[in-house]
């Protein structure tokens, strides 16, 4: 097991009476693509969010390379080696698309406040700066850096929020919805840019996304989760005969679901009505998994 | 291309930084040294040095800290009680027995220590307070200043403060003058200096804003969660700008105790603080250079330019109805109304000079296209 990068170990997050994730467990080796996937509120965002450290598991570890990170900082996590985009896009709205790439090196300074005032650092702000450049031009985004980031076309500023977590030299990158709002035809370009970024920045992705077509074409393994629970795991092939991700895929009658009749199940039903309608996403997901 | 018209834009900023500076000094050595201007200018380098560390919290990192006349009292108590000169001491501490401290430090040393003094305080304040949010932080804020202003009232503490009497013969501004053996003014400094110093600390913070450590502060304006994402530690980034911000206003407030020449404890009020948040929301939260400009607006309108209104006028033998002492604040109030409500931004926005004279440089690329 020395290519496994990221172990997560019997992770559950509880919110009160709610649980979030009931014990979830994956492996992710070096150099794959590994999505996780499930309905709307089924935990995927909730299990990020561990990982990266914004929440304590309630039970459960995370380890990165043999090193425990369960309950770090999210900071420190990144400084470890996990950088994430987010589902609604954050980038820093009062700076241009370079300035946004640029911040991200902030953490990899050796340079503390006095010098880097007084300009000791130069050498070394220097180097961020070339480094930026090249990252921007790696990923297409050169002509747009004095752009500010908010003026940027939807699809951009996807692409600047993963320009701005590769800029933090991630070992591992975790894409939440990258293809969310996008056409068909940007979501193929994406699925070939992830390929290329992998390959090019020597990285393990692991990604939430709702477009089967892409989650299908790029993932060498998938886990499906379900209230919480992980109901299948395996290669895009697999996954999609798996009559337990069909039945939580299109919603069916719950006495011939075969799932156990719990406190997941209970749970979930407190969450409002539309996160589990068949629409928009799902309708799609659906689709794909027939 | 680009980089080129960059450097032209900031070249020409730092050319007329310095051609002001010129002219306020040929304008000393011309112009009476009891002439307002010299007033206004003094107290406007003051303010204007507090309010842009006041913006650099409240515009750059998104703290919304209400302490500042607090770490400013703090700055004038340390610069005034280590300067008082040793003969002085039995004058001023005349109820205290000549006081504790019986030594005096050069001026730009205790200038330092004054900031110093004042971070220090706010790394002790920051520990439980920076973990608090927006409205919550001000209050919070707000409540130490308040409870600094008391304290350095204390009876107890007079050998070092002087209890709630003032301190004053310490150097003030008219000491950077240069004078003849005959006493008379050789060459005038007086204005120059705090200009000098304001100028200076403004640099600094400036250099700061533009480093890598100004860019992670104002991710963590923009976003909090996608800057922790970015690992950005916000706590210790917090925590470096309000010392940071903290340092500046104590030099502020040992130039404000130059300036007045006496530091009395009662007089740094809630108030003094508002006056500061005026002036950055005036001048544009998040422009060094709109905290520069309003600071000196504000105190011209509120110290010079309105004082005709506190004064019966006459215009030939018809008398201006309404003018009386006081009608200037009234005045005051409303075009300050005024300005908020027709610049929401501020004057600058979140503009700075070098941003400006690029937008002038591009307008006239345009019209000689045509």
């Amino acid at each position: 097991m020395s290519d496994n990068v990221l172990h997560i170990e019997h992770l559950t997050m509880r919110f009160g009476g709610v649980v979030a994730v009931n014990d979830l467990s994956m492996d992710i080796n070096r150099g794959e693509i590994v999505a996780l996937i499930g309905p709307n509120g089924a935990g995927k965002t909730t299990a990020f969010n561990m990982v990266t450290g914004v929440y304590t598991p309630t039970e459960g570890h995370i380890s990165l390379m043999g090193q425990e990170i369960t309950g770090r900082r999210p900071d420190e996590i990144t400084k470890l080696g996990i950088a994430r985009t987010f589902q609604n896009i954050r980038l820093f709205s009062s700076m241009t698309v370079f300035e946004n790439v640029l911040t991200a090196r902030h953490l990899r300074r050796t340079s503390n406040f006095l010098t880097a005032t007084f300009r000791l650092n130069a050498a070394e702000e220097k180097k961020m700066r070339q480094e930026t450049e090249a990252l921007l031009k790696e990923v297409g985004l050169y002509e747009l850096k004095d752009e500010m980031a908010t003026s940027l076309p939807y699809g951009k500023q996807r692409l600047l929020e993963i320009a701005r977590a590769l800029s933090t030299q991630p070992k591992v990158l975790l894409l939440d919805e990258p293809a969310a709002g996008m056409n068909p035809q940007e979501t193929e370009e994406l699925g070939a840019f992830i390929k290329q970024i992998k390959d090019q920045f020597d990285l393990t992705v692991f990604l939430i996304e709702h477009h089967m077509n892409l989650v299908m074409g790029i993932s060498d393994r998938i886990y499906v989760i379900d209230f919480g629970k992980q109901i299948a795991q395996g290669t895009p092939a697999e996954v999609q005969n798996d009559p337990a991700v069909i039945a939580a895929y299109l919603g069916v009658d719950e006495d011939e679901s075969g799932l156990p009749v719990g406190d997941p199940r209970a749970s979930a039903q407190a969450a409002p009505p539309e996160a589990r309608g068949p629409q928009n996403a799902e309708t799609r997901g659906a689709k794909g998994v027939q | 291309m680009n980089k080129k018209k960059i450097d032209s834009a900031t070249i020409i900023s730092a050319v007329i930084v310095l051609a002001l500076y010129a002219a306020v000094f040929i304008a000393e050595q011309l112009i009476p040294a009891t002439s307002m201007l010299f007033t206004v200018i003094k107290k406007g380098a003051t303010y204007a040095l507090v309010a842009v560390s006041m913006n650099l919290l409240n515009g750059f990192t998104g703290i919304f800290s209400l302490g500042q006349a607090g770490f400013m009292l703090i700055g004038a108590y340390v610069y005034g009680i280590f300067t008082i000169p040793v003969a002085s001491r039995m004058d001023v501490y005349q109820y205290y027995n000549g006081g504790l401290v019986q030594f005096t430090l050069p001026v730009f040393a205790a200038m330092l220590l004054a900031g110093l003094a004042a971070a220090f305080f706010a790394f002790l304040i920051g520990l439980p307070v920076l973990r608090l949010k927006s409205d919550y932080l001000a209050i919070a804020t707000l409540g130490f200043a308040e409870i600094i202003r008391a304290l350095f009232q204390w009876d107890k503490l007079g050998p070092v403060t002087n209890g709630s009497n003032m301190l004053r013969l310490f150097p003030s501004f008219n000491d950077f003058n240069i004078k003849n053996a005959d006493g008379t003014v050789a060459v005038y400094f007086s204005t120059l200096v705090p200009m000098l110093i304001a100028g200076v600390c403004i640099g600094v913070i400036i250099l700061l804003i533009n480093s890598t450590f100004g860019r992670a502060l104002r991710a963590m304006k923009d976003d909090e969660i996608a800057a922790e994402a970015m690992g950005i530690r916000l706590a210790s980034h917090k925590r470096l700008a309000f010392c940071i911000s903290s340092f500046f206003a104590g030099v502020g407030g040992a130039m404000l105790a130059m300036y007045q020449t006496t530091v009395q404890a009662k007089s740094f009020t809630t108030a003094m603080t508002y006056e500061i948040l005026l002036i950055v929301v005036i001048g544009g939260i998040g422009s060094v250079t709109g905290s520069c400009l309003s600071s000196f607006l504000f105190v011209a309108a509120s110290e010079w330019w309105l004082r005709f209104l506190d004064q019966k006028q006459m215009i030939g033998d018809f008398e201006v109805p309404l003018l009386r002492n006081g009608f200037r604040l009234v005045v005051f109030s409303i075009i300050i109304m005024i300005v908020v409500l027709f610049f929401r931004q501020g004057i600058m926005g979140t503009k700075e000079l070098p941003d400006l004279i690029r937008g002038l440089q591009g307008k006239n690329k345009g019209g000689a296209d045509k």
